[in-house]
């Protein structure tokens, strides 16, 4: 089995397990029926998704079982394509045109990221806007920044944080007339 | 219709707000458009909080501007980088780059730019004129019309967008399990809350596309390690092209336009999609197609005429129906909500002076895009250089603004991060959006539709099959189901490799 059956295997599986956890808990929806027993009452929507994502979910196991049998027998042959962004169609990329390439994703500056935006919404509100954002701005971006530029970007990243934070707060609570936390600075 | 555009017009002109936020918001989506990694979905999420304050029909106004701004301004990268701006601008790459590497970049942006605001005038006409047509025919829908509706627009966009039909309708089902969390429609039952308080309201519309699309994309964009593409060298003088080289391209600009059209008219795609097909058929159509991709005008007149024309076509829908046509229409459908508006067939009786604003606005905002391509070109290459280290944190920040100011609660941020994982994973794994976002919208309307349609019939569903409107939607919604089916099982036997002994 290749990895690309077992993430598709994955995908099916993870849908199968919700559908049986949303079924389970949709049985725990009170039911009302004020206008007698002529529709449909809170629970029966929940109970046909929840019931139709299981069947799809259990079909595309199956597929993909079926489908990685074959492939085991077959070559694969891929040409150079390039499809829209909701895969609806494809076209060979023209001879002259450069291959469009895809990016790699590197886990841990994605989770790190993932990391510093919990914690800014663990403190917008206890810290303030102002201090949780520039201290999210400034984690964020040298984040970002090649670790060999970081000492050069120190320095602008730290005073651009505080400037354009500032520069929100002012404009979204004066002009713009929105509530944001202040926090400890309040 | 043509005195209640003019009283559009009418309030567009006399309003100086309006027009610096039709400016300014079209130069914003051009911005979002051109920059590598950010869409057209992001600005429009960063920026619906900055129109809360607003009157509704400046907001929309505003709103409606990113949107044209942000579908055109892809086209500065495809060209200048050879990296798309946005998935509308795919096929521009394949002309627009080699006529940049020829040194003719300024003719490349210039023919685009134009053939951007040719599309976005011909959409934008048949929006005027077919959305208030359309609208008084499904002022006569009831609950089982709504019903096939809605179904015929889930099965749909599930059956077109992504590879696989099933993981498109599990997308779907996906974007329902959560669109039910909360009280019920109807009897206001508690549903999947919990025992938590914050979630009787359910997830809020904004921190689901917000997270979706502009989070999971920032922290895509965040964890890649693509370098910094080179920007081609251009010289742009006047329009950038002359009148030989758009003659003969008449039929090209029209056809593309219509295609986009079309396609932006269907729930879930647009001009990702219109592109595509229409270079493929601007190539299969020309008398020297062998030319395609090494720098000629048809390719970008093609993409471009056809991608901006799939913002009307996209319209169309959610303003008669209140069903988005795409990303960007979804949060569009968010800010309509937000400022009390809700899309569909009563919007233009209820609402008919502030969805002709929106018209002129349109129409004043095409007009303003191609003025800020053509003038502040220089200006928008030069911020094609802000590296993405600071720029990325400082949009986390405004959509965090934007979730925490609908009803100043975390919880609305929390779905941020929610919704953010969930969208980068279901595009790590194949899984499309747009039926999880449709899915979720359109929950509400498919299950109040359902029960109401079962109260009036008594029990009886059948009658969904004797009103003449709703059979028609469900064998739609069937014939769409069965002809994607049918074609990817072609498709998969002629791409079928070959077996090896």
């Amino acid at each position: 089995m290749n990895k690309a059956t077992k993430k598709e295997l994955g995908v099916g599986i993870f849908f199968a397990v919700l559908a049986i956890a949303y079924i389970l808990e949709s049985l725990n929806v009170s039911t009302f029926t004020p206008f007698g027993n002529r529709g449909l009452d809170s629970q029966s929507v929940p109970a046909m998704i929840g019931w139709l994502s299981f069947g799809l979910s259990v079909l595309y196991i199956i597929i993909t079982l079926v489908k990685d049998r074959k492939n085991r027998r077959m070559e694969a042959t891929e040409n150079d394509q390039v499809c829209d962004v909701d895969n609806v169609v494809c076209m060979d990329i023209p001879q002259n045109a450069k291959k469009l390439s895809l990016t790699r994703i590197i886990p841990i500056k994605l989770l790190l990221s993932l990391v510093y935006l919990f914690l800014y919404f663990l403190f917008y509100q206890s810290l303030g806007f102002i201090l949780s954002s520039i201290g999210y701005l400034i984690a964020e971006s040298v984040l970002l920044t090649e670790k060999t530029k970081r000492k050069k970007w120190a320095l602008f990243i730290t005073l651009f944080s505080v400037g354009i934070v500032v520069l929100i707060y002012v404009v979204f609570t004066n002009y713009l007339t929105l509530f944001l936390p202040k926090g400890i600075l309040g | 219709m043509l005195e209640m555009l003019l009283s559009g017009f009418g309030a567009v002109f006399t309003d100086p707000v309006c027009i610096i936020m039709i400016i300014l918001g079209t130069t914003v989506g051009i911005i979002f458009g051109a920059l590598p990694g950010l869409t057209t979905v992001a600005g429009l999420s960063m920026f619906l909080p900055v129109t809360y304050a607003m009157a509704s029909g400046t907001g929309l106004s505003m709103l409606t501007a990113i949107y044209i701004g942000g579908m055109s301004g892809g086209l500065i990268s495809a060209i200048l980088l050879n990296i798309p701006g946005t998935p509308s601008s795919i096929a521009t790459c394949f002309d627009g780059s080699p006529m940049a590497k020829n040194g003719q970049a300024g003719k490349a942006l210039g023919l685009a730019v134009f053939a951007s605001l040719v599309g976005t005038a011909i959409s934008i006409f048949f929006m005027i004129i077919l959305s208030p047509t359309l609208a008084s025919l499904t002022i006569k829908f009831g609950p089982w019309e709504y019903f096939s509706v809605t179904l015929f627009a889930l099965t749909l966009i599930s059956a077109l967008c992504g590879k696989s039909v099933i993981k498109g309708l599990l997308s779907a089902l996906f974007g329902m399990m959560f669109a039910t969390v909360g009280l019920s429609p109807i009897d206001s039952a508690r549903r999947f809350t919990f025992g938590s308080l914050q979630l009787t309201s359910g997830f809020n519309l904004l921190a689901v596309l917000v997270g979706l699309y502009a989070i999971s994309e920032v922290l895509a964009t965040a964890g890649s390690n693509q370098p910094p593409a080179k920007v081609h060298e251009y010289k742009m003088r006047g329009l950038g092209f002359t009148y030989k080289d758009i003659k003969g391209q008449g039929l090209n600009l029209i056809r593309s336009a219509f295609i986009g059209l079309g396609i932006g008219i269907l729930p879930g795609i647009g001009g990702s999609t219109s592109n595509i097909i229409a270079y493929s058929v601007a190539k299969t159509s020309s008398k020297h197609p062998e030319k395609f991709g090494t720098g000629i005008p048809d390719g970008i007149i093609a993409s471009e005429s056809s991608n901006n024309a799939s913002i009307g076509g996209a319209m169309i829908p959610l303003l008669t129906l209140g069903i988005p046509g795409d990303g960007a229409t979804a949060i569009l459908l968010g800010g309509f909500m937000l400022h009390g508006m809700q899309p569909g067939p009563m919007l233009f009786q209820t609402n008919g002076a502030t969805v002709y604003h929106i018209f002129a606005s349109m129409i004043l905002s095409t007009l303003v895009m191609a003025t800020v391509m053509y003038l502040g070109m220089r200006f928008i290459v030069k911020i094609l250089k802000v590296p993405a280290n600071i720029l990325l944190p400082v949009i986390v920040v405004l959509c965090s603004i934007g979730a925490y100011a609908l009803n100043n609660r975390i919880f609305d941020m929390w779905g941020l991060i929610i919704f953010g994982i969930i969208g980068l994973v279901m595009s790590k794994v194949g899984i499309p959006a747009p039926p999880f976002i449709l899915g979720f919208i359109l929950e509400g309307a498919f299950e109040t539709n359902l029960r109401r349609g079962l109260e009036y019939s008594n029990g009886n569903f059948f009658e969904v099959f004797t009103r003449p409107i709703s059979a028609t939607f469900l064998i739609l919604a069937v014939v769409s189901l069965a002809a994607t089916i049918i074609k990817q099982q072609i498709a998969n036997k002629k791409a079928r490799p070959k077996e090896v002994n």
